[in-house]
């Protein structure tokens, strides 16, 4: 084979550079790990792999780092090309894939490891927040390896697991993802470091996850009551309110600080602005910087196209006064939501802020239950502004701007940070938490 | 069906009927006051039970009502303060008028929850109130004298622990100036909308209430809990910590010319030179002429500026203010930025009744109408009424509250004025009431809120949007969304009436929102009063107010600005900004749809059914 050129331009690099700068800020790469790769059509009409060089970085990509293979050869290991080639070749011949992406996820590696004597099977990874479960299934895939990078054996093991999973992992290394795009690729993986995180939150708090686990399994509609919608790999650079350019701009902002502060993974969530007869509506709210998504402007009165997640920002404007909602999914909240108390039985109904900041600001923040109805998750919002939903993520609200909602998920992960490091700690909660709060 | 004892109600009613010269005592109704809290919403549902709204507002048939709420009585913070409703004898629509001070905490005292004040007497009269009873005494000892020399006359019955607050008109309410004010404790003043008119047609000089009468906490837990947060979020937010005690509303003034909304010469631009600004400032009043701060009722903000200047015969007089609306209004929109000439053209403006918004505003009419050549130096009586005379500022007030000269037509207000000269178009009003220091150009948001307004364009009632701008910190809205203001100013609307129907503060509004209002509210009167029932409690003190205005005569060709908003721009952050016929429309017409109001501004039957606003009972 050879190279049909070496310098990448235009839509496909700003993409490449994008999404690595992306995951150097999810913190899902290292300087120099990880890979990406597309399948797709040159302009000579011939198939081609487009793929990250190896050792380069990802966070700052060159156009000469993005490399242009033949689709057809069966030798991959071009000196310049990542070294795992080889599996995002295979991989991108599995049907209706066209993208490929390799990265550090470390919060779910962290979450999978084992000191169980290998070479092993380590058992399926099984998530237990509604992203990783509805996107990646209910089990996702653990593999062993030898040479756990750029092996024969990886290459013909990945493509395998890929061809019945959106994302396999690789034991203590790291996952490898399809998707339709790059861009769902990347999704995938972020949601399995969610998934990860999720957990490992979980640990340090204490909760019986393999419990937890088991809930979920037995009835997982009951679990995650309000399903996220499906990944759409089209429509991202839509943006339907052009005009209103201070609003725009909010979203951009927000979306920005969603993704960054790791307050949602990529393109998950969702965030509102109500006008009068319409929601300008981002429903992938976590939008990296250069990447984006889309922008609609929908009607503010349900119909029948609207998914739940759609739905349920309708309910919430028809039902209250509120100008703004968002929609996050914070691990650290995800966890909290599990947390049981010393001596007790069931998971708590509230978080109430241990840090300072946190308790200036809130009273308490409730958790509901996962089959929470709208209305009654309107009511809490009446109250509290901010709500975790168990198996639900959380739910925002603002009476004027998408700034003022977005503090409150921000604002509720530090609040889960000092009280799950506390715990890891070894602190008493209960002595920690202000009496004030039990009053308020 | 609510009964009455109520915790936090004393379930009663004072009536004074001027025109047969009795007071008597009636039952509260309980649903009124569970549906409508207090101050605002209470008394306006008091006052549309009442009168016509088509009424003459200078006749015998309008009322005025000051109604307290149930947290007043309690310690919650700065819940002292009393809201009037009357028909406007300035706007032709609603007047509310809302005072900090102390004597909203006094009435309560007294025993009754709302004062009703109806009929004329022919002669000048005073309500005296103790608690349980009240009586109708003549006040021709104190006619004629200034809001100060009343205050001081009628309150020398004072005992120690038990002392009396006067509620009063000076001349500019006698003489039945549209703008004339009510004061207590002196310089604390219900200003906007002319109620002092109202009483001065009904020869009402006074209101003195003596009492000690305390109100009962059904829930002491549930509102400690509230006000814990309060108190707490006070301490710790910096505008009600510092920022207005140690400057003053006038803290305000470099900030809102940062963020070119400072008006200048009646509206013409927001163009003022950094040092003439300066002169004028928060920071500047602090440095020469603040004597000490001070609080209304239960206040642990402390805005009120104590202050002392050389008046025009070198002699020291001393007084309150100014305010951040009396030193931009009667400043630079006067063109002038002579502090000193400020603050004493202030003093007469309480001393005599003026509300100084209204006064400014009229000022600066009539400054633009005479240098357009309209108004001549003799018709002046000779003062020079150039933009920038601080001389006709200060001349101009005497004139106008005891109607000589000039005066008697600047007490008409400025849309009067400027109509009796052919050019209704200098008069910068909505609803015929003199527009506050924020120019509208500069924020949509706050552009809509003077539209809408029910009583005009007011910052208070209209929603405080260009708090926002500066303090509004993760809640800054962008200043020309014409989607998101519709909705924004709704909300800030809802607060308003939320604040002045609990008879607390707007400036609490900068440290939290509803939710410990909510668990106050709650405790005192031991009902669930939600975050949802409040905001249901909002939006049905709106639909009133707008009934009563169409009721009125009010159409929605009535929110609009004056034509120079629409066609002169100003200049923010290098852009041109106006506010276009076409722009005012569609908010106009969002918000309307945003309240459940038809195409003309009505309240549709549905959200009336919905929100129980009753017909009225007359």
């Amino acid at each position: 084979m050879s190279a049909q050129k070496w310098q990448a331009t235009g839509e496909l690099f700003r993409e490449f550079q994008a999404l690595g700068r992306a995951s150097l800020l999810y913190d899902v790469q290292d300087s120099h790990s990880g890979n990406m790769a597309v399948r797709r059509t040159s302009e000579r009409g011939e198939d081609e792999i487009v793929i990250t060089a190896t050792g380069s970085q990802k966070g700052d990509l060159e156009p000469s780092q993005i490399c242009f293979l033949s689709a057809t050869e069966t030798d991959y290991g071009y000196y310049k090309a990542s070294s795992e080639t080889d599996i995002h070749a295979r991989v991108l011949q599995l049907p209706g894939v066209r993208a490929s992406m390799h990265a550090h996820v470390k919060d779910l590696i962290l979450a999978t490891l084992d000191d169980a004597p290998k070479p092993g099977k380590p058992p399926d990874f099984v998530p237990v927040d509604p992203l990783a479960w509805h996107h990646l299934g209910g089990g996702i895939p653990v593999d062993w390896f030898a040479v756990p990078s750029g092996s024969p054996e990886l290459a013909r093991t990945i493509p395998e697991r890929l061809a019945g999973h959106p994302l396999t992992i690789i034991f203590g290394h790291g996952a490898m993802a399809k998707g339709r795009s790059l861009r769902e690729a990347f999704f995938r993986l972020c949601v399995g470091n969610n998934a990860g995180a999720v957990v490992r939150a979980m640990e340090k708090l204490r909760v019986d996850v393999g419990a937890v686990r088991r809930a979920v399994a037995a009835d997982p509609g009951r679990a995650f009551a309000f399903p996220p919608p499906a990944y759409d790999i089209e429509g991202d650079d839509r943006s339907d309110f052009r005009e209103e350019e201070e609003i725009l701009k909010e979203f951009v902002k927000a979306g920005h600080r969603i993704f960054e502060s790791r307050l949602s993974p990529f393109h998950t969530g969702s965030m509102s602005v109500r006008g009068v007869d319409t929601v300008l509506y981002a429903p992938k709210a976590s939008m990296p910087r250069d990447v984006g998504g889309p922008l609609l402007s929908v009607p503010l009165a349900v119909g029948p196209a609207d998914d739940a997640e759609t739905a349920l920002h309708k309910a919430i404007y028809a039902a209250s006064d509120f100008q703004t909602v968002m929609h996050c999914h914070i691990p650290e909240a995800e966890a909290s939501a599990h947390y049981v108390y010393p001596g007790e039985s069931a998971p708590a109904d509230r978080i109430i802020p241990v840090d300072a900041e946190g308790s200036f600001l809130y009273l308490v923040i409730p958790i509901l239950p996962p089959d929470v109805s709208a209305g009654e998750l309107v009511r809490s919002l009446h109250d509290y502004k901010v709500a975790v939903v168990r198996g639900g993520g959380v739910w925002a609200v603002g009476a004027q701007s998408l700034s003022e909602v977005l503090h409150h998920p921000s604002s509720l992960r530090e609040i889960c940070l000092y009280r799950i490091g506390a715990v890891e700690r070894g602190l008493d909660l209960r002595r920690m938490e202000p009496q004030k709060a039990k009053r308020w | 069906m609510a009964e009455f004892p109520i915790s936090g109600y004393h379930g009663r009613v004072l009536v004074a009927d001027l025109g047969r010269g009795e007071a008597r005592t009636e039952p509260l109704d309980p649903n009124a006051a569970l549906d409508y809290l207090g101050g605002r919403g209470l008394a306006t549902r008091v006052l549309y039970d009442m009168i016509d709204p088509a009424c003459d507002p200078l006749g015998p048939d309008n009322a005025f009502v000051i109604a307290a709420s149930p947290l007043v009585g309690s310690n919650a913070p700065t819940a002292g303060r009393g809201h009037m409703a009357f028909k406007s004898p300035l706007t032709g629509v609603l007047g509310t008028s809302n005072s900090g001070g102390t004597w909203g905490a006094a009435f309560k005292a007294a025993g009754f929850d709302v004062l009703v004040v109806k009929g004329a007497s022919a002669t000048p009269v005073m309500i005296d109130i103790s608690p349980g009873r009240a009586e109708i005494l003549p006040a021709d000892h104190v006619w004629g004298k200034t809001t100060h020399e009343t205050n001081d006359v009628l309150s020398a019955v004072s005992e120690p622990g038990n002392p009396a607050r006067v509620l009063c008109i000076g001349p500019a309410g006698e003489n039945l100036v549209r703008f004339a004010a009510v004061a207590n404790d002196r310089d604390r003043v219900y200003g906007r909308c002319g109620p002092g008119a109202v009483w001065g047609s009904k020869k009402l000089k006074a209101v003195r209430v003596r009492g000690k009468e305390k109100i009962g906490i059904a829930d002491r837990e549930k509102y400690q809990s509230g006000l814990d947060q309060a108190l707490y979020l006070m301490k710790q937010a910096p505008v009600t910590k510092r920022l207005l005690r140690d400057l003053g509303t006038a803290g305000l003034v470099e900030l809102i010319n940062l963020i070119a909304m400072l008006p200048h010469k009646n509206f013409q631009d927001c163009l003022h030179r950094d040092e003439d600004v300066e002169r004028i400032s928060g920071e500047t009043l602090a440095k020469t002429l603040l004597e000490k701060a001070g609080s209304c009722y239960l206040c642990p903000i402390g805005c009120q500026r104590h202050t002392r200047v050389a008046g025009r015969d070198g002699r020291e007089e001393r007084g309150e203010g100014p305010e951040y609306e009396t030193m931009v209004l009667m400043g630079p929109l006067c063109g002038i930025y002579d502090i000193a000439a400020i603050t004493r053209a202030n003093y007469r403006a309480n001393e005599l009744g003026l509300d100084t918004m209204s006064y400014g505003g009229t000022v600066a009419c009539a400054m633009e109408l005479a240098e357009s050549g309209l108004i001549g130096r003799a018709e002046a009586g000779g003062l020079d009424l150039s933009f920038g005379s601080g001389e006709a500022l200060e001349s101009l007030a005497a004139m106008t509250a005891r109607r000589e000269g000039l005066g008697a037509r600047l007490a008409e207000g400025s849309y009067r004025l400027a109509a009796h000269y052919g050019r209704p178009e200098f008069s910068m009003t909505v609803k015929r009431l003199e527009i506050p220091a924020y120019d509208p150009r500069a924020s949509y948001t706050q552009a809509l809120g003077y539209m809408t307004s029910p009583t005009g364009a007011c910052h208070l009632r209209g929603g405080y949007a260009v708090s926002l701008a500066f303090f509004g910190g993760a809640k800054e809205i962008p200043r020309f969304s014409l989607l998101q203001s519709p909705i924004a100013i709704r909300n800030m609307q809802n607060v308003g009436i939320l604040q002045d129907s609990l008879g607390v503060c707007r400036f609490t509004g900068y440290a939290f929102s509803s939710d410990p209002w909510a668990r106050m509210v709650s405790g005192v009167t031991g009902r669930d009063f939600s975050v949802a029932r409040l905001e249901e409690v909002e939006n049905r003190v709106a639909a009133l107010e707008r009934l009563f205005n169409v009721e009125a005569g009010a159409t929605a060709e009535d929110d609009a600005l004056p034509a120079r908003f629409a066609e002169v721009p100003i200049v923010v952050e290098g852009k041109e900004r106006r506010v276009s016929r076409q722009d005012q429309e569609r908010m106009k017409q969002d918000y309307y749809r945003v309240r459940g109001w038809d195409a003309a501004g009505r309240p549709t039957p549905e959200l009336l059914r919905s929100l129980r606003v009753e017909e009225s009972k007359r």
